[in-house]
């Protein structure tokens, strides 16, 4: 396809490689004369811009000069790497001149362009070629048999090759070796050509067919093969390309017999040895493989003769042709439409005539174009045979599971008479792994999870903590699985019961009895000051104050005691107790602000009374402090945490946590957590995770920690799953609602895990993590793919106790062959035509997916890993797959007592508020002496003035709390154990005895294992590495379980030897090699259950060198 | 660690050009010099052969697998100016389509993410790229753009289905305002972005250059990002200068690693540095290589 034209009679040559952008030179040609017969002459270059869709190539510079030229060549001498400099122009002249131009002289515009001149030839200069390998070096050839060898680097002086060829005759073509840097090759129109060896400085072999018709236009040597050249004849009686081997001089190798006429010129590709180039008298351009003499390309050309045609060295398709009609042409080989570039010359021909259309059809101008039939077929097709540039040799691409797919071909030299070498074609598919911190860490949390080793988990990431907050959160996680969680929660926000306790009992020692402390509480807490906090003044001192107006106001009752009935206020009340009218009593009281009083009497009034009372008192009062008791007396807890300081969260968190009922300690823990996000500065934004924890708000956990954290690198990532996993784990336990909602953020995140193990080949860790119990589509997505991609078992093989796995998958799977069973077997049904909506989330078809729907059949835990679990043993609830407890060794199911009452806040301040609660669900009697003594316990502190209401600094539940509050059993927190852990340990044993023997040639397996773990246990020194050990023993079973049951496929089995026999011969390393095929292609329950414990053993084994 | 897993003897006649694995990575598709499209089953380190297509006149160049929820289907491009989609029916593979509308060999075909339909785009060396798109009874609508690259496209790659404005994909049953991108390299040395108007037509977006060769010739290997939310502002960052050319790209699922092929026979696997640096991590030969630590280990010490 033609690209570009220039209209000039002209030599050409292109830029070198290097050089960007590409240029093409040109010298008016002194043997043709162009259509003005000017006598002029010029040098002009052009940049070849394709880009620009135009026929018209951008001329950058022109210089006028007085040469007319036989050669014009560009050598790349003296450019620098990025091509800045652009080399030499060399050019051969009519008289004996040889002329050296600077292209980027020419370029700038300068007028001086020429940097050297040497006349030293006789008659004009045809041939020039620059060495490859020396750019340095230029051969010339001219007449009478002169060959000259210039250094451009010491132009004054050339070299001959060697002593001239006798006779004497014109040199027409010259061409240094492509191969061997020494060797030269010069012909002649009388077809002879010389081969000089310049290190020996003479010719050492001539070339000549003696036919005396190759008359040589054309002398190329072949770009790879050091001893073959191909010569071209002018001579119409012998149009013929011949190719030589100089090992074999004495006929041609092959003769081209393609053209009609004599060839003017040939060029052999650099870029692919199998393309050269030749142009004739038969007005003909073609291109063929010299190899093997078969035309692969006839360029559409018009009937004018071509004389010189070249490659561009730069772009591989691209090559130029001058021809006889004055016109440079630009073509590529690759084919292509020229309707574009027709449309264009079209348009321009439209407008240089006006709007008329000289012809009608909008077709050119017919000189300037072949006739009609090319006109019609505007396509032109490219080669035959696709050029070497475009045959791909090598290739990598990624696919999912971190699997790379290479191939690589290796070259073969396209040596004459070399055998075939019988070339490997095969791919290679590779597990690339990067992150291995990543994949171990994320690998001990399984093992965690499966080991249910929480506690011990959360202590050893609370041990590596680097930052106080990690450990923070960790700690707060740990928490969840121990007993009185809310009690250790308490602790780690600063308030130990324990502590407060000793404070109070030694402010209660230092008084005699109830009513000396009553009277002398003041004292003691002044006393006491320091080591009481200031918060547990606050809270105890209010008590105090109301206790103190009670204590002045008893006395009198013991004594003496005048019953006033005159028209003051006292006497008012005094009628109308008398009367038994609370309530009025109460009201006279209030009114007179004798607050006290009014509370006194309204307990006698009764509960509504007592109620109706409080709200006025408050409603009243307006110290700042109010506000925490309204809280604490209404139980209204969202004040506190709706309106606290969030400077103030861990006082207002540890309230919640001794106060709030089990049905809204969540939602309170949330919305403290969610002030602390949306209005704490960024310190307490984090802190905010702590809230979501002790909510056991996974979702918010996520969203805070990904505001919070970079979660961009694969351990930053790991970093929240580990804490996500063991939340989700410690809500199961703790928390009796709902866990397996999986929230949009979360269900990201862990897909964004799962992604990402899976990019490490871990696929089978991938599925496991992979949250189980949702729709969103990207996890049903990717559950499938990644189901998939683990291979599915063969139907038969499917193990029946695993009915979810089945499920799950795409059912009706016929086999290989049969491919994927949603394909479309209707297209129509199956495609989203264009423009429509896209198809639904979650891809797969048949609505296989439905997890909920799945586990809420069966009475098991999903299970495919404990599946020798008796169902009986299985709680009757929502499972969460595989990471659910397996039910052996279940950590007791916290659960909240029924009967449940966190420790009632002071509903009124004399009347009983220590001892059992369970007591104060009694109705309150309305009798006021009773609890007098044990009101006596509270230490009175004086109440300190000008407390705010944010500074509670002492957990408000202490005031209010019996010391039998600190029994685990019946604290606040949500939750104590419940008797199911007798159950599954009494059906242990029955279990074992049904156990049916490991089939003899597995037994070696056993033996192996068992042996391997005793031998790294003899050798283990630190009690942590034999734990692990001892849990990877006892978990094992499994195995042995599975072996008895033959529950496992064939493909595990033998795998499971190989790892065995890897092991007999301490090669641990193509044991764990081994262990990761088995995990990466088996099906995930099969193995889960064991399999990562083996590689524990594995690695300690390998890492212990036993 | 680049470990080989399983080595798959294709038995092509000549050399192998492509070699993809469909979605699930549980199939291999190859093309060869050889004519043929070969399509194995590699599970569980296996190698089954389950079609080997004929139908190509030349080379076959590039293969490229549509997402599984069309069924199976591949596409194949050729030297003979012709992409055949072939699809799986009942377990035999068969010619479903074949689109000869280019004038030259057929260099890329890729396609569209799965939210869009089935849609493949294909670079050719007259320098056009068409768009087929699947209209259902078995009919391909086709949209051709006519000198995207003047002599000749080499690739074509969609950019992921992404809703502008959102990261995350939107709630499901809203139709989402897909925009559809995609990114050819040429000859011309030019990458260019394209994207589909409201109308259905495909506008050129964007023009990167960086290049001084055919994008594939000049041995760079640049990554483009563009960070300004209008996507207008696209900047490159040389990775290496390669030596050789440059064959093929390849990012991995996760796309934090970058597999290069090059035209020394040589893979080579690149990371992004905790500094923002581009790093090679691996040279696989033969399927086989390590992995450098240092960048994992750059990681470690951000913790």
């Amino acid at each position: 396809m033609k690209l570009k034209e220039v209209d000039r009679t002209a030599m050409q040559a292109w830029s070198p490689a290097q050089n960007h952008p590409i240029y093409l030179a040109t010298g008016t040609s002194a043997q043709q004369l162009d259509a003005t017969f000017s006598t002029s002459a010029s040098l002009e270059i052009f940049e070849l811009d394709l880009s620009d869709p135009s026929l018209d190539m951008k001329s950058c510079a022109t210089f006028s000069s007085s040469h007319r030229y036989h050669k014009l060549i560009w050598g790349p001498h003296k450019m620098d790497s990025k091509g800045n400099v652009s080399g030499v122009l060399i050019a051969g002249g009519e008289n004996g001149n040889i002329i050296l131009y600077d292209p980027s002289e020419i370029i700038a515009g300068d007028k001086e362009v020429v940097i050297a001149q040497n006349d030293k030839h006789t008659g004009p200069v045809r041939a020039l070629d620059v060495n490859i390998f020396q750019t340095n070096l230029v051969a010339s050839g001219a007449n009478e048999s002169e060959i000259y060898i210039w250094d451009l680097n010491n132009f004054a002086t050339p070299m001959t090759p060697g002593a001239k060829t006798q006779p004497p005759e014109d040199i027409s073509c010259i061409a240094w070796n492509r191969q061997v840097q020494h060797i030269l090759a010069s012909a002649s129109p009388s077809g002879r050509a010389t081969v000089w060896d310049l290190r020996k400085n003479e010719p050492i072999i001539k070339v000549s067919d003696h036919s005396n018709r190759m008359h040589c236009s054309g002398l190329a040597w072949h770009p790879d093969v050091a001893t073959q050249m191909v010569l071209a004849s002018e001579d119409d009686r012998l149009p013929v390309v011949q190719m030589w081997d100089l090992r074999f001089a004495s006929s041609p190798l092959r003769v081209l017999e393609n053209h009609a006429r004599g060839i003017l010129a040939i060029a052999w590709s650099m870029a692919d040895p199998e393309l050269l180039l030749s142009c004739g008298k038969d007005a003909k351009i073609l291109c063929s493989n010299p190899n093997t003499g078969e035309v692969l390309y006839e360029l559409p050309t018009n009937t004018q003769w071509c004389f010189d045609v070249q490659w561009c060295p730069r772009n591989p398709a691209v090559l130029s042709a001058a021809s006889f009609d004055g016109r440079i042409s630009v073509y590529s080989i690759m084919g292509g439409s020229a309707d574009g570039l027709r449309q264009k010359q079209v348009d321009k021909l439209s407008s240089s005539f006006g709007n008329l259309d000289p012809f009608g059809t909008g077709q050119p101008l017919p000189p300037l174009q072949i006739p009609q039939q090319t006109a019609q077929h505007n396509i032109v097709l490219p080669l035959k045979k696709p050029p070497k540039w475009i045959r791909r040799p090598v290739g990598a691409s990624f696919s999912f599971g971190g699997k790379l797919v290479t191939f690589e071909n290796v070259r073969i030299q396209a040596q004459q008479g070399a055998e075939q070498q019988q070339q490997q074609h095969h791919v290679f598919i590779s597990q690339v792994v990067t992150e291995k911190e990543f994949l171990s860490r994320s690998d001990q949390l399984q093992q965690v999870v499966q080991s249910q080793g929480f506690v011990s988990y959360c202590q050893k990431k609370i041990d590596a903590s680097q930052t106080d907050f990690e450990k923070n959160v960790w700690s707060f996680l740990k928490v969840n699985f121990e007993d009185d969680s809310r009690g250790k929660y308490l602790e780690l926000l600063g308030y130990r019961k324990e502590d407060l306790g000793k404070k109070i009992a030694l402010a209660l020692n230092k008084v005699d009895g109830p009513d000396v402390a009553l009277k002398d509480s003041d004292q003691v807490a002044q006393s006491d000051g320091e080591e009481s906090p200031a918060a547990e003044e606050q809270l105890l001192g209010e008590c105090i104050k109301e206790g103190k107006q009670v204590s002045e106001f008893l006395p009198s009752a013991g004594g003496t005691f005048n019953i006033s009935i005159s028209g003051d206020i006292d006497g008012l009340i005094t009628q109308a107790l008398l009367t038994g009218n609370f309530e009025s009593a109460v009201d006279l009281c209030l009114h007179d602000n004798r607050m006290a009083d009014a509370i006194i009497l309204a307990i006698a009034g009764g509960q509504e009374l007592l109620a109706q009372t409080q709200k006025k008192y408050f409603a009243k009062s307006q110290s700042k402090i109010t506000r925490l008791i309204t809280a604490v007396v209404m139980k209204n807890w969202k004040e506190i945490v709706e309106s606290c300081d969030l400077k103030n969260w861990r006082e207002a968190l540890a309230a919640v946590l001794t106060y709030a009922k089990p049905d809204e300690f969540s939602a309170l823990c949330d919305l403290l957590g969610t002030r602390l996000e949306s209005e704490g500065d960024s310190l307490l934004q984090t802190q905010a995770c702590l809230c979501y924890i002790c909510a056991g708000n996974v979702e918010k956990l996520v969203a805070c920690w990904t505001k919070a954290q970079d979660g961009s690198s694969p351990l930053s990532l790991q970093d929240l799953i580990e804490k996500v996993v063991i939340l989700r784990k410690a809500v199961q336990l703790t928390q009796a609602m709902d866990t397996n909602t999986v929230g949009v953020l979360l269900a990201e995140k862990m897909s964004q895990y799962a992604n990402l193990l899976a990019a490490q080949g871990s696929i089978a860790a991938a599925l496991a993590f992979l949250p189980e119990n949702t729709n969103q589509p990207n996890i049903v997505q990717l559950r499938d793919r990644l189901c998939r991609a683990q291979g599915q078992p063969v139907p038969g093989q499917e193990s029946p106790k695993i009915p979810y796995e089945r499920q799950q998958l795409p059912k009706g799977r016929p086999g290989p062959m049969a491919g994927h069973s949603q394909m479309p077997r209707v297209p129509t049904q199956q495609y989203y035509p264009h423009g429509e909506n896209p198809p639904p989330p979650g891809f797969i078809m048949h609505g296989n997916v439905n997890p909920n729907a799945a586990t809420a059949q069966l009475p098991t835990s999903p299970g495919h890993m404990h599946t020798q679990v008796p169902p009986y043993q299985q709680p009757q609830r929502p499972q969460n797959g595989w990471n659910d407890p397996p039910a052996l060794n279940r950590v007791p199911k916290k659960k909240m007592p029924e009967n449940f009452m966190p420790p009632v806040p002071i509903t009124s301040p004399i009347m009983n508020p220590l001892g059992d609660p369970q007591s104060q669900m009694l109705p309150q009697q309305p009798s006021a002496p009773v609890p007098l003594s044990s009101q006596a316990s509270f230490p009175q502190p004086h109440l300190a003035g000008g407390q705010t209401f944010h500074g509670i600094q002492q957990p408000l539940g202490q005031a209010g709390m019996p010391p039998s509050f600190s029994k685990p059993n019946i604290e606040g927190a949500p939750g104590a154990p419940i008797g199911n852990t007798i159950q599954h340990v009494q059906s242990l044993p029955t279990e074992k005895i049904t156990k049916k023997p490991i089939p003899d040639e597995h037994l070696i397996l056993k033996t192996t294992f068992e042996d391997l773990i005793q031998r790294c246990l003899s050798s283990a020194t630190d009690p942590q590495t034999k734990r692990k050990l001892d849990d990877a023993s006892k978990r094992l079973e499994f195995l042995y379980d599975k072996l008895r049951e033959q529950t496992l496929s064939p493909t595990i089995i033998s795998g499971l030897h190989n790892i065995a026999r890897s092991i007999e011969s301490r090669n641990y390393s193509e044991g764990l090699t081994i262990h990761t095929h088995i995990v990466s292609t088996s099906n995930f329950s099969e193995t889960s259950a064991f399999m990562p414990v083996l590689k524990v053993v594995l690695t300690q084994a390998n890492k212990l060198g036993v | 660690m680049v470990s080989v897993i399983n080595t798959v003897d294709t038995s092509h006649e000549d050399m192998i050009h492509d070699a993809q694995m469909d979605y699930y990575g549980t199939r291999l598709a190859t093309c060869s010099s050889d004519r043929s499209v070969k399509i194995f089953d590699v599970r569980n380190g296996g190698q089954i052969l389950i079609a080997d297509l004929r139908g190509h006149e030349g080379p076959v160049w590039q293969v490229a697998w549509a997402h599984p929820m069309y069924g199976n289907i591949l596409a194949s491009c050729s030297y003979d100016r012709k992409v055949i989609i072939w699809k799986e029916e009942n377990g035999t593979w068969e010619k479903t389509h074949e689109h000869t509308g280019h004038d030259s060999s057929v260099n890329s075909v890729c396609w569209a993410p799965h939210d869009y339909g089935l849609i493949l785009a294909c670079g050719s060396s007259d320098g056009a790229i068409s768009l087929l798109t699947y209209t259902g009874e078995g009919q391909w609508e086709v949209k051709k753009i006519n000198n995207a690259h003047t002599i000749g496209c080499n690739a074509v790659s969609w950019a992921p289905a992404v809703v502008p404005g959102s990261l995350i994909d939107q709630p499901s049953g809203q139709k989402p305002n897909y925009i559809k991108k995609f990114a050819s390299g040429g000859c011309d040395n030019l990458i260019k972005l394209w994207k589909e108007e409201e109308d259905g037509q495909w506008k050129e977006e964007q023009k990167l250059e960086a290049h001084s060769d055919w994008v594939r010739d000049d041995g760079r290997v640049f990554i483009w990002t563009c960070d300004d939310t209008s996507g207008n502002t696209w900047s490159p960052k040389l990775l290496h200068k390669f030596s050789d050319v440059v064959w093929h790209v390849s990012w991995s699922i996760t796309a934090n690693i970058l597999a290069v092929s090059g035209g020394d026979n040589k893979v080579t696997l690149w990371k992004e540095s905790v500094d923002g640096q581009w790093v090679c991590i691996s040279d696989v030969n033969k399927g086989q290589g390590s992995v450098s630590a240092s960048v994992t280990e750059g990681q470690q010490n951000e913790q």
